[in-house]
């Protein structure tokens, strides 16, 4: 999926400045930052944070990082303005929600303005543990099913691309995060040296440059995309595709040695799906191979080295 | 720092010469531990090694230095220790490894005062059975006694062919005295010394066998990362290196890692006699007593004694066929050793019935002179 | 899932004919060795370059059982042979499998002054808290009140904390992890390989049919599951204690550092003592 999907987002022609730049007025601007722990939302916040500061506006932030640990869901809310009391975004009141991951954005899709609310996301999937609630063989994954087109008719304004694969095109997929960041950069009415310096000041010494660069490959996106240019069959239209949490297709079921097995029944204790157990000569075998998920937990206990997993390729 | 001089004859301390005979054979790896009366072979190496891309290492304890040469020498590097009594006691078990699995390597042994701490600063030739029976089972063992620095120099050089050649560990067994003797040694730049290295296996096929043995009984040794990925265990093997208890194998093993220094006898067996052919008495002795006897038996000589010497040069394998056909028609013979007798024992075992034969040692920290084996030539004569 | 992994094939690296091995049912050490061989494919090293060096114990034999130049040296010396021969053959990955009985007693000083010295190597310790091989007896890090056949009235001996030790004598890396968690193992085998001084890396392995036996602490499954249990998550490290989970175990990568490695410290050496005194 390469970089596709825009929508009625907010132009720029040769001449104007992006898109309906946010104007700060009495009323703080809210940027709402969501993603997947390890992903780069606090980076993205801090980013922001430091510019508006100073730029002379207060600035609150205010952060859930969720699991402490890679993969949980992390956001933050970001809001500047000439005085800011509450640090947190009301619903219905963002005025940009940036989603480093698909479906954290769609979790947050109420946040936004309904009628000015800009979307900026990744569209990237990062499929959490839980989403796999049927661990039968070919069972379909439990991830958001909404497509790219189906949020562009929910929301006001919609920038949706692949940047995670941008990113890694450019070196490091980390620096997905960065180019959302250039991506909003347009929507918000400061210099765009500011950006760059916030963002140097941010990102890890050996990554400057790709960030730098993943910066630039988000503003130029804004600039060189126009709602006329999109085919809505490409790409627009098509459910967003799931990434692979199972691996079924790719083994061959267990296959035990019975020569090597010493009946320690480790196997048949830790299958999650019980689909083996000791024959009459307390022997493991595969009794229900049906329910067998390739899990592979049983090749990888085994003491003996008497289970195999074949790889099919 | 001493440096060394290529081709020419320098005064060396007997440890300084075992270092640099070391070097002349080859060897480039050197672990060892500080302990009086060697450290001068490890300080030397320390700065020799370096400068020839070497490795030298003080490890940690004596056992970790005997296993580190292995190691190195499993590595495929020609490697050495050096150590004295308590340190040699401490190394038993690895060089029984070196023995079993067939690891090349050299281990000085520079005899001091015993048991335990004993007299680390004094001489003593005490560990002449420790050298051939210290470690556990019947092993084979070559240990070479030098008398003289130049010897040292020579005889560090001809250990390491052996053990590179026959895959045995080699002793370097010598007093405190030698260790600390300076004499002249002439020092080769490598043209005249004859250099001997082990056999490398090259062909790594399905059917190899990293202990199978031809008719020299010395298996080809298998260098890491050559492509053969064998296995190589303490444990009593069969010919595909791998452990085995099944006894028609381990006692073809076992006649194999013996009798391979029986057949090569010829090439490990050194020996030097003086006046031996028409001497009714004998004295058998090795490193620095030799250097008295001789000087008793020339003195013994000017008052019509007819005496000669035998001086086991590799004292283990003992020289046996060479000793008993000088042994043979002997009247008596004394054997003269810094301990409380040992090396006797071995004679005794080759004793003709008519020949008497008696031990001269001394077992206070001091070495015999001349005068003390002069007065026991004298009274084995008047027994007459 | 890379696609190294999913191409792992565990028999590319064992010497089959001699299977099955000689470890008894539910031994912890086979899925050990299962997860450093792991480790050691998707680092993609050569099976000629890689040297393991064992010891003696249930551990020692476990080099037997590997497809590559294995060495099965005495007891607790590994380390010891090892350092020769990483420092004679550098183009080696020398990987020493050793036991807690081989390490950390009669083996203990080498451990320490391997960690010291921050020589390449990485250092895989079994821990399954027994001397095995030799019928079960108490081992430097049997737990409190275990039966051993030479503790017949409990353990009173205060256990060695493997890792604490090899941190505080320098190790390049340090890590732990229990064989239930067998990627996770994979991965801080991984790390230890990949690091360019000493690692050690303690695996808490099970003895079920001779310590667990002794101690009615069930099959090898209810074995690792204990383990689980004990086993400390990174977001409790600053919460208050358990009192009622005594053997708390930390798990992952527990330290490292970047001292420099020794074989690289004695080249830089040498070399700068051949500048200042005209060697060539």
């Amino acid at each position: 999926m390469a970089e596709s999907m825009p929508s009625r987002a907010p132009r720029r022609t040769d001449k104007t400045p992006p898109a309906p730049a946010i104007q700060v007025a009495e009323k703080p601007v809210n940027v709402l930052v969501v993603g997947v722990g390890g992903q780069g939302v606090i980076m993205v916040s801090k980013v922001l944070a430091t510019l508006c500061q100073r730029q002379g506006y207060q600035v609150k932030q205010s952060e859930v990082h969720g699991m402490a640990k890679r993969g949980g869901s992390v956001f933050s809310h970001v809001r500047f303005g000439e005085t800011v009391y509450s640090p947190t975004i009301p619903l219905g009141e963002a005025d940009v929600l940036v989603a480093l991951e698909w479906a954290e954005g769609l979790r947050w899709l109420s946040y936004l303005k309904p009628e000015t609310g800009i979307f900026i996301a990744d569209t990237q999937q990062i499929v959490p543990p839980f989403a796999c609630r049927n661990r039968q063989h070919g069972a379909g994954s439990g991830y958001a099913r909404e497509t790219v087109a189906d949020v562009i008719a929910q929301v006001a304004n919609c920038y949706a691309i692949n940047a995670g694969q941008i990113a890694q095109e450019l070196g490091n997929s980390k620096a997905g995060n960065t180019m959302l960041l250039g991506m909003m950069s347009t929507t918000l009415d400061f210099p765009a040296d500011d950006w760059r310096e916030a963002i140097r000041m941010f990102a890890p010494p050996k990554a400057i440059d790709i960030n730098m660069q993943a910066f630039e490959r988000g503003r130029d996106w804004v600039e060189t995309h126009d709602p006329a240019d999109l085919d809505p069959n490409q790409g627009g239209d098509q459910p967003a595709p799931i990434v692979e949490v199972m691996h079924e297709a790719e083994f061959e079921l267990p296959v035990i040695n019975r020569a090597w097995c010493k009946r320690c029944d480790i196997c048949v204790k830790f299958c999650p799906e019980r689909c083996l157990s000791l024959d009459e000569e307390q022997i493991a075998v595969l009794h229900a191979p049906e329910k067998c998920t390739l899990c592979r937990i049983c090749e990888r206990l085994c003491p003996d080295f008497a289970i195999d997993l074949k790889y099919k390729h | 720092m001493p440096d060394s001089a290529p081709s020419e004859t320098v005064s060396l301390q007997g440890n300084h010469a075992c270092a640099l005979g070391a070097l002349a054979a080859g060897c480039r790896f050197f672990a060892g531990y500080p302990i009086t009366p060697s450290s001068e072979i490890a300080e030397r190496m320390s700065v020799e090694l370096p400068r020839v891309d070497g490795v030298f290492i003080q490890m940690e304890d004596e056992i970790a230095s005997m296993g580190a040469i292995l190691g190195a020498s499993m590595g495929g590097m020609k490697a050495m220790t050096a150590t004295s009594g308590p340190g040699f006691s401490l190394k038993q078990e690895n060089l029984g490894y070196a023995a079993g699995a067939e690891i090349p390597c050299v281990i000085a042994n520079v005899m001091r005062g015993g048991p335990s701490t004993g007299l680390p600063t004094r001489p003593a030739q005490a560990d002449v059975m420790q050298a051939r029976w210290g470690t556990h089972g019947d092993h084979p063992i070559v240990v070479i006694t030098p008398d003289s620095v130049p010897e040292i120099y020579m005889q560090t050089i001809r250990a390491f062919n052996l053990s590179e050649q026959l895959r045995v560990p080699v002793v370097m067994l010598y007093d405190e005295a030698l260790g600390h003797l300076i004499e002249q040694v002439r020092v080769s730049d490598g043209g005249d010394i004859e250099i001997a290295n082990r056999k490398w296996a090259a062909d790594p096929g399905p059917e190899f066998s990293p202990y199978a043995a031809g008719e020299d009984l010395i298996p080809e040794m298998v260098r890491p990362g050559d492509g053969f990925r064998t296995h190589t265990t303490g444990l009593t093997h069969a010919e595909n290196g791998f452990p085995t208890q099944d006894p028609d194998v381990v006692e073809q093993y076992m006649h194999r890692i013996l009798d391979k220094l029986e057949i090569h006898k010829g090439l490990i067996e050194s020996y030097e006699t003086i006046d031996t052919n028409d001497a009714d008495y004998l004295v058998v002795a090795f490193g620095i007593t030799a250097r008295a006897a001789r000087r008793a038996i020339k003195q013994a000589h000017e008052q019509g004694i007819r005496v000669g010497m035998f001086r086991p040069i590799t004292l283990w394998p003992f020289p046996v066929e060479a000793f008993e056909s000088i042994i043979d028609g002997k009247r008596g013979v004394l054997v003269a050793e810094m301990n409380a007798g040992q090396l006797i024992t071995e004679i005794e075992r080759y004793r003709p019935a008519e020949c008497r034969i008696e031990g001269l040692n001394r077992i206070d920290g001091e070495t015999i002179t001349p005068r003390q084996i002069l007065n026991r030539i004298q009274e084995l004569a008047d027994r007459e | 899932m890379s696609e190294a992994d999913k191409q792992f094939n565990i028999h590319d690296y064992l010497r089959e004919y001699l299977f099955p091995h000689f470890l008894c049912p539910g031994c912890g050490h086979g899925i050990a060795l299962r997860a450093l061989l792991w480790a050691i494919d998707e680092l993609d090293i050569d099976k000629d370059r890689l040297a393991f060096v064992s010891g003696i114990g249930c551990s020692g034999r476990l080099g037997a059982y590997i497809d590559a130049n294995t060495f099965h040296v005495t007891h607790g010396r590994p380390l010891a042979f090892a350092t020769g021969l990483k420092l004679a053959r550098p183009d080696l990955e020398v990987i020493v499998i050793t036991g807690d009985g081989d390490c950390l007693a009669i083996g203990g000083n080498h451990l320490i002054h391997a960690c010291r010295r921050n020589l390449n190597i990485t250092c895989m310790m079994l821990n399954n808290e027994v001397y095995g091989m030799t019928g079960g007896q108490v081992s430097p890090t049997t737990s409190d009140d275990r039966f051993t056949t030479t503790t017949p009235y409990g353990n009173h001996e205060p256990v060695f904390d493997a890792c604490a030790l090899a941190e505080a004598a320098g190790a390049g890396l340090v890590g732990r992890e229990i064989t239930l968690q067998t990627p996770s193992l994979k991965d801080v085998l991984k790390q230890g390989l990949a690091h360019p001084g000493f690692s050690f890396i303690e695996v808490m392995s099970d003895c079920t049919e001779v310590f667990g036996r002794k101690n009615d602490l069930g099959s090898s499954a209810e074995m690792v599951l204990t383990q689980k249990a004990s086993v400390r998550p990174d977001f409790l490290e600053n919460a208050v204690d358990q009192p009622f989970r005594p053997h708390q175990i930390k798990t992952g990568i527990l330290a490292s550092n970047d001292r420099p490695e020794y074989a690289e410290s004695y080249r830089n050496h040498i070399d700068a003592m051949k500048r200042d005194h005209g060697h060539a």
